[in-house]
């Protein structure tokens, strides 16, 4: 009786243990790199988003998932795993190791490529050999996420990049609005007189987001940055260099005349953003995803500006940030289920289609996609003032500046330029540590 | 209880326990390790530095704010914690009128998520939005304000408050289960005898609670050495990892700059240093016993 009163307890034991080491169960749709079927017919993919709330967060694309859900009821599913941008990549890095990674997921585009090297990525030649039509539409935009031998990524959106303004709080400043031809002196004076209104001329956090640098693309890629960026990935040319010096020396200047919150350190993209739409800040640096936010809150208040040109600097000022964003992937674990790999096609055509460009549209969002005839409405300002700013014809870089740099790189970039507006770093040391770190 | 002494039934209980640990201590410690002495991103194949990464510690400056902060908080934490936890069991061990209530009011920010705690004390101390600065405006005394957090020099020390804000309910409860343990007819002996409170405390409390003051000093040890959501909450590691602690730097190398390599180092000299100050803790205590 004690033997067996003490085996029985070892083995309950034992399989508590086990029971505790168990995945989840493989009916949960929702666990990462899960594909399963709801129904017999019905095949579940899922899609890794950078954002915590999907629904509000990236509205857009979480609309273009609902139709395709509806278009394929009982046939295909797409479900999010979703987790601010943080959170996300530690967490695709993590499935990347354990073989559990979502079907399609959001990736950074400098970490990207070394996912693709790695095995982790499936190439996507294929779907667009298959796809002509999302090929056409897609233009050109696709060849940023192709390393040469394989098409690892595809653009999520399309990203137009720079400084949106609240003009109702420039014109109680009695401030000009700023022009395409506004120089970074005048540009001094604005914030300065902003400043004296009582206003923040810039809204921006640092904390956990120090990715959120969108509008200094525009101020890197006027210093050179195109044409140096192989040299500097190279180790040829150092970051500590004289045209870098004077951009980040832009940077300082701003945060010397004030334009930054003085709480920046403890508060992230989210409060900034919310400083802004309240209408406590007069410009926020950010891109179209935006948009929507600003219909909503300032309707045609809202303003959009590259950024200032710099007349020390040789390099070409007009640019016009369009960019592709970051790539959507598809995990290489999909091509071993042929039911998995035609609903993950079926979801991309769907993703890139003209009924998805049209949502894209319809939420202030550009597409990666372009289909005659599909524009956004009257209504939306914000996106509005973008076109109107790209109606210029200005030359556009192939990616962002910072989408250049190897992970360690980029981080020393976000770090270095934070670390210059919170007068942490001169603009020297903040290179010298990109320099570092791309020696590492 | 006789039978279950035999060896091979308690090698039979102890083996799921000792097959926990070795699966989630023991072998993520090893795999931790091994991965500080390789250049390694996370992704793809990791390549063998040897120490290359202990190397760069010694000239990365984040590395030395990182250990100083862990330092800064270590002692304050230390100290105020240790003392002041003790001090309040005593307290509320005492016959006071609503001790009950007082001790679940200490004891609540214990039960609070710490991701929440940091969450509340953005609201006291940011320096724009911050309970604090705001009243210290409206005092009139403008002049006081300080960069609580996000500043170059208190975030540190805010932490340690906060941390200390945390643990302070859940380590007095534990003294006060000590103090509990203490034999009432000793304690009247000690009061017949004629000692008064302080000479009852040093002579009769604290010698009796040896070992719950070692469980709670370690407990902060262990405990300081893995704060980590307060940091993140509040200052994001910022500015410019000047608020970071060991962790939270090894996490940003880790996860943020994908340098998976040295972030593993990182955190393998965190555990280091936690357990030589634990031994050198014990050590030290032990030597006062003798």
């Amino acid at each position: 009786m004690k033997k067996a009163l003490s085996l029985g307890l070892a083995l309950s034991m034992a399989l508590g243990l086990m029971a505790g080491c168990a995945g989840s169960p493989s009916s949960s749709t929702t666990s990462a790199g899960t594909s399963t079927s709801a129904s017999a017919e019905e095949t579940v993919i899922t899609f890794g988003i950078h954002v915590a709330n999907p629904e509000s967060q990236e509205a857009v694309t979480w609309q273009i998932v609902q139709a395709f859900n509806e278009a394929y009821a009982g046939k295909y599913k797409v479900e999010f795993q979703a987790a601010d941008t943080e959170t996300h990549t530690t967490n695709m890095m993590l499935q990347a190791t354990d073989g559990t990674l979502p079907e399609i997921f959001w990736m950074d585009a400098s970490q990207a490529p070394e996912y693709a090297e790695s095995g982790y990525l499936l190439d996507l030649s294929d779907f667009l050999s298959q796809n002509e039509a999302v090929d056409t539409a897609l233009g050109g935009m696709e060849d940023a996420f192709n390393n040469g031998s394989m098409q690892y990524g595809l653009p999520y959106q399309c990203n137009v990049q720079g400084f949106f303004y609240n003009k109702d709080i420039f014109d109680a400043a009695q401030v000009a609005y700023p022009t395409e031809d506004t120089t970074y002196d005048e540009f001094l004076t604005m914030i300065e007189q902003l400043k004296a209104a009582g206003t923040t001329p810039i809204a921006i956090g640092s904390k956990n987001s120090a990715y959120a640098m969108w509008e200094f693309n525009e101020f890197l890629a006027r210093y050179g940055w195109e044409e140096d960026i192989d040299a500097y990935n190279a180790g040829e040319t150092p970051f500590n260099n004289e045209k870098l010096v004077s951009c980040f020396e832009k940077v300082k200047g701003l945060a010397d005349a004030g334009a930054f919150p003085e709480n920046m350190a403890t508060i992230e993209y989210f409060d900034a953003k919310q400083l802004f739409v309240d209408g406590s800040a007069a410009m926020f640096g950010t891109g179209q995803w935006d948009c929507a936010a600003f219909d909503e809150s300032l309707g045609d208040s809202i303003g959009f500006w590259w950024g200032p040109k710099f007349e020390d600097s040789d390099a070409e000022q007009e640019i016009a940030m369009k960019v592709p964003s970051a790539p959507i992937v598809v995990s290489s674990k999909v091509a071993d289920d042929p039911a998995v790999q035609e609903a993950v096609y079926a979801f991309l055509a769907f993703y890139y289609s003209e009924d998805a460009t049209g949502i894209s549209y319809e939420g202030s969002i550009f597409p990666a996609t372009n289909y005659s005839g599909v524009a956004a409405s009257e209504t939306q300002y914000a996106m509005n003032q973008m076109i109107e700013a790209l109606a210029s014809g200005w030359a556009v870089p192939e990616a962002a500046p910072d989408q250049t740099l190897t992970p360690s790189v980029q981080e020393a970039l976000y770090d270095g330029l934070f670390g210059v507006m919170q007068g942490v770093y001169t603009p020297e040391q903040a290179l010298d540590n990109m320099d570092a770190a791309l020696a590492y | 209880m006789h039978w279950l002494s035999k060896k091979r039934y308690l090698v039979g209980m102890t083996l799921p326990s000792l097959l926990v640990y070795t699966v989630y201590i023991i072998l993520p410690i090893g795999i931790a390790v091994y991965y500080s002495l390789t250049k390694y991103s996370g992704i793809g194949k990791p390549t063998f530095v040897g120490f290359l990464n202990y190397a760069r510690m010694l000239e990365d400056k984040v590395f030395w704010t990182s250990l100083k902060n862990t330092m800064i908080m270590f002692v304050l934490a230390f100290a105020l914690l240790l003392t002041l936890s003790f001090l309040l069991a005593l307290l509320l061990n005492s016959r006071l009128k609503f001790a009950d209530l007082s001790k679940s009011l200490i004891f609540s920010p214990a039960i609070i998520a710490p991701i929440i705690v940091g969450i509340i004390w953005v609201y006291i101390l940011d320096p724009n939005i911050g309970v604090i600065n705001n009243l210290l405006d409206a005092i009139g005394a403008s002049a006081l304000k300080q960069k609580w957090i996000g500043g170059e020099v208190l975030s540190p020390y805010s932490i340690a408050v906060i941390y200390f804000w945390q643990q302070l309910g859940y380590l007095t409860t534990i003294f006060i289960a000590g103090l509990k343990m203490i034999p009432e007819d000793v304690l009247e002996a000690a009061t017949i005898d004629g000692t008064t409170f302080p000479q009852k405390v040093r002579f009769v409390i604290l010698p009796m609670m040896k070992t719950t003051i070692s469980t709670v000093a370690v407990l902060i040890i262990t405990g300081v050495f893995k704060i980590f959501e307060i940091v993140q909450q509040t200052t994001g590691g910022g500015p410019n990892h000047l608020s970071e602690t060991l962790v939270t730097y090894s996490y940003a190398q880790t996860f943020d700059s994908g340098n998976y390599g040295y972030g593993m180092s990182l955190a393998t000299f965190t555990s280091l240093l936690s357990l030589l100050i634990t031994a050198i803790y014990s050590l030290l205590t032990r030597n006062k016993e003798d």
